[in-house]
């Protein structure tokens, strides 16, 4: 496997010499009957390494390889797959033949060969982020979070911090021969602490991270900032009361309360819930979801975040949807084989957690657009309500469109005023109808610090989520005080 | 593959380590899924995997390190003890680290007598025959009602996983473990009043699964009775947790009951053995060697025995679930729940966890209640364990006088977990298994309500 965009010829170096351009040409020509109508070969090899602390020691130091192929083949809508992590001929070749079985097709179509295909230009590095900064060095940061932690407030207890970074090299082998390449890194920090105080022990984390090197996160005050944010919400939280129950105005802060976003629209716009009929947004193109002047998209196109792809896993260039255009549905996220069968084109959202998992239609990063007003009178708009700055996770029923969501730091405002900090609460609502109560945009977008993952059918892959301050007139909040 | 494990820690011995264990496991597997009476999609999985635990000698005392890799190729693994030992030098010595050497392994009979009742041999299911549990599973559920108006596929998988396990104080074993399942989803009604429920079984033999149609019809008449839900008035009422949903709240229990947890003051449930946690009723134990469980194992992730454990008895906490770390700190010995996985460190987690079920059926413990409403999905992640507080979004049906009403959706329940469980009001006679667990349902008394 040579190939890379500039033509220039490189071997991946950690994959065997005997996975040549013949014996993949073999594979693929053994895989794909002559009715298929897609096929590819997935050649992965993966690294990650990982570091934490506890009890202000480094307790855990861990590293993993992973690699394999996984050889999928298309016809209708029907798909076979099959996965081997043995990189040999007759693995592969094995792999090729179940992956086939089920199109019942015995034709073979005329061989071709594999060619290497120009990629778009990298939105990432491809040095290895755990080359950049030496284990020690890691262990030194870590130790200084633990420090730093414990000298903001005397009633932090336990400090948790991690650090963990990733490089995956890719090969696609597509049904026509070509061959794309894309090289992956992802690197993480996150910290949480304990508080206690009079009894009442509390906690709270804060992470950051994305498609760079580690050498990004070995800024001092990236790191002190994180923590910083961790203890103060921990802190904050010792005197948080129980949060109201019932419906009321909220209002979300920026960056990662676009979560909301992610399972009330995203989801259920995903090509195959909506090409099987099962999403509550299936066949609504055209429709009011939203209330004028909500723009949302999913764009993976953002150099450096945490849910962007130069490629997506089909060897489709990443795009900048439109899932929502001034409160009209405007598109669906698709993978090919869900294009294919809704007579769309693919929009570069096809993902797979690994070599070992299913093709998917999957978010990249998803998030509103700006407004126009100042957050301040977003905030100070509330006659009474909750101000949610920020969130744990979310979830999603497509069908029904009911999600949740949980927050983390979030206010009691009443007469415009925060009152007191509530405890975390879950927020319900229905995803066709909640962005329709959407009555004030902030002018103050931003991404969330790359933190997010996203489950589906068992397949955990990075997204970001982001958005302005908002202001949503009427949404079911879940506080223990009714 | 205890040949590799053995030799992954005979390897790390003549390197350099003070002590190691290793875990490697093969696993072949296969899935099928079915939509609309036609195969979609077929899966076929061949894997292996080794992990690896070295501990090195340091001046302030012993460092560990873990790395696993799927390359089981010779280079591959003296690549793995490489990396392994090389972090564990620049790990910071713990003077609490255990090493792996010197647990208490079941003994060599035990071993033998275990694999016989426990040691798969095949694949517990053929290609053919589970496209046609799927087949049927998903036809059962289309032909149950004309309100039935699509399906999100059945997937039937199955699989055989061997497990071995090795340890540098020469203590090795394995065993096999096969699995299947079977589940199904569908839909009712269309536009923006589709409901959708799903209905699964699991098993390590074919003859421990239910019958393909019994689950189909259980997915249909599920998502049948929920259409056309209504809202329902907000405020304080007992709320019934059916099996499915309860299994989650016993999974928070044990969860806060982990060791680890305890020791790093992050559970709820630290400083609280030998109090009363649920009311005298309740009685709740984790059983590694169980007929029926998917859970069951003679050892556990560093080869200390297993053995079944009480956590409530009495509705008292009994004490905590630990590996050889925890119960170090904690003062006491490893009750065996060392979880393992080829990466990262040692978790805790149980086996078969398995709450005794009440002596009433559903039905008299709902006219005993009254009014309130029976939640059978919980959705989101709206659970503390440090403090135990507690807001999940809900779907169920409303208990109007003793009986199940109409279907509700789009609420919220709150409350604190440790309120939660002593406001426990009743358990049903319908213990049900999930897989590794098996729990009735609970009534509980008091808990917050909200919705639009």
């Amino acid at each position: 496997m040579r190939l890379t965009a500039d033509g220039m010829h490189e071997r991946l170096s950690t994959m065997p010499n005997h996975l040549s351009p013949e014996n993949l040409a073999r594979a693929l020509n053994t895989l794909v009957p002559a009715g298929a109508d897609d096929a590819d070969l997935y050649l992965q090899h993966s690294t990650s390494e990982s570091m934490s602390l506890e009890e202000g020691r480094v307790k855990h130091v861990s590293a993993s390889t992973q690699q394999g192929v996984g050889a999928r083949v298309v016809k209708g809508e029907v798909a076979g797959h099959a996965y081997t992590d043995r990189l040999e001929v007759p693995a592969l070749l094995e792999a090729a033949r179940a992956a086939r079985t089920i199109t019942d097709d015995r034709q073979h179509r005329p061989p071709v060969a594999i060619a290497v295909s120009p990629a778009p230009t990298a939105l990432y590095t491809a040095a290895n982020p755990a080359q950049d900064i030496a284990m020690p060095e890691r262990r030194v940061l870590l130790e200084h979070v633990d420090r730093f932690a414990r000298s903001l407030d005397p009633r932090v207890v336990q400090v948790f911090a991690s650090l963990s970074c990733s490089h995956t090299d890719v090969h696609i082998v597509r049904i026509d021969g070509s061959e794309l390449h894309d090289v992956r890194p992802l690197v993480r920090l996150n910290v949480s602490v304990v508080v206690e105080h009079n009894g009442r022990r509390e906690s709270a984390s804060a992470g950051g991270g994305g498609r760079f090197g580690l050498s990004r996160l070995f800024d001092k005050q990236q790191a002190e900032h994180l923590t910083r944010e961790a203890v103060r919400i921990a802190v904050l939280n010792l005197e948080a009361i129980a949060a109201p129950a019932g419906s009321m105005p909220v209002v979300l802060g920026p960056g990662w309360p676009g979560i909301l976003l992610h399972e009330a629209i995203g989801h259920g716009l995903e090509g195959d819930f909506n090409r099987k009929g099962t999403s509550a947004f299936s066949g609504r193109i055209g429709e009011r979801v939203a209330a004028p002047g909500v723009t949302v998209v999913d764009d993976g196109t953002i150099p450096e975040r945490r849910g962007s792809l130069t490629i997506d896993d089909e060897g489709t260039p990443t795009h900048r949807t439109v899932l929502i255009e001034d409160g009209i549905l405007t598109g669906y996220l698709t993978d090919k084989q869900n294009a294919r069968l809704m007579g769309m084109a693919p929009t570069g959202n096809g993902r797979r957690e690994s070599y070992a998992h299913p093709v998917l239609p999957r978010m990249t990063n998803t998030f509103m657009l700006a407004g126009s007003h100042r957050p301040d009178d977003i905030v100070a708009s509330l006659e009474r309500g909750i101000y949610a700055v920020n969130f744990g996770g979310g979830q999603v029923d497509i069908t029904s469109g009911q999600f949740v969501f949980t927050t983390s730091e979030a206010y009691l405002v009443e007469h415009g005023r925060i009152v007191a900090p509530v405890k975390e609460a879950t927020l319900i609502g229905n995803g066709p109808e909640v962005l329709k109560h959407v009555s004030m945009i902030g002018n103050d977008l931003a991404l969330d610090p790359g933190v997010g993952t996203c489950g589906k059918d068992g397949q955990s892959v990075p997204v970001g989520v982001g958005l302005p301050t908002i202001r949503i007139d009427r949404i079911t909040v879940g506080g223990a005080q009714a | 593959m205890e040949t590799v494990a053995r030799q992954l820690v005979d390897m790390a011995r003549s390197r350099g380590a003070a002590d190691a264990d290793a875990l490697a496991i093969a696993d072949t597997s296969e899935s099928i899924r079915v939509r609309q009476g036609k195969p979609e999609s077929v899966e076929r999985e061949d894997s292996r995997g080794v992990g690896l635990r070295v501990f090195v000698d340091t001046p302030d005392g012993l460092a560990f390190a873990s790395a696993s890799t799927s390359d089981v190729s010779e280079p591959g693994l003296q690549q793995l003890v490489d990396q392994a030992l090389a972090m564990a030098r620049i790990s910071a010595a713990d003077p609490d680290a255990v090493p792996p050497s010197g647990a208490k392994h079941p003994e060599t009979e035990e071993l033998r007598a275990w694999k016989a009742r426990h040691h798969d041999q095949a694949m517990p299911w053929s290609t053919e025959a589970a496209l046609d549990a799927a087949l049927a599973c998903e036809a059962a559920a289309l032909s149950f009602s004309p309100e039935i108006s699509n399906s999100e596929g059945a997937e039937a998988s199955f699989g055989l996983l061997s497990v071995a396990y090795a340890s540098a104080d020469g203590f090795a074993s394995h065993y096999n473990r096969g699995s299947l399942g079977l589940a199904l989803s569908v839909l009712a009604g269309s536009g923006t009043g589709m409901q959708r429920d799903y209905a699964y079984d699991q098993g390590r033999h074919l003859e421990d699964m239910r019958p393909a149609a019994d689950i189909g019809r259980e997915a249909a008449q599920r998502t049948v009775r929920r259409l056309h839900p209504d809202s329902l008035d907000s405020g304080h009422m007992t709320v019934v947790f059916e099996p499915r949903c309860a299994a989650s709240l016993f999974g928070h229990l044990a969860g806060a009951a982990n060791g680890r947890a305890v020791l790093q003051q992050r559970s709820f449930l630290a400083d609280r053995v030998g109090q009363a946690i649920f009311p005298g009723f309740v009685r709740v134990l984790d059983d590694p060697d169980h007929s029926k469980g998917t859970g069951n194992r003679l050892f556990d992730g560093e080869g200390t025995r297993c053995e079944s454990l009480t956590l409530i008895e009495d509705g008292r906490l009994q004490g905590y679930l630990t590996d050889r770390y925890a119960a170090r700190r904690l003062g006491t010995t490893s009750t065996g729940h060392a979880r393992r996985g080829l990466t990262g460190d040692l978790g805790i987690g149980t086996s078969n966890l398995i709450v005794e079920p009440g002596k009433i059926p559903l039905d008299e413990l709902l006219r005993e209640i009254g009014n309130g409403v029976l939640v059978t999905e919980l959705m989101g992640f709206g659970v503390n364990a440090v403090t135990g507080d507690y807001s999940r979004g809900a779907a169920g049906f409303l208990i109007e006088n003793g009986q199940v009403t109409r279907p509700v959706s789009g609420f919220t329940i709150a409350g604190n977990l440790v309120d939660m469980f002593a406001n426990t009001i009743a358990l049903g006679d319908d213990l049900t298994w999930f897989g590794s667990r098996a729990v009735p349902s609970i009534a509980i008394a008091g808990m917050t309500v909200a919705c639009q």
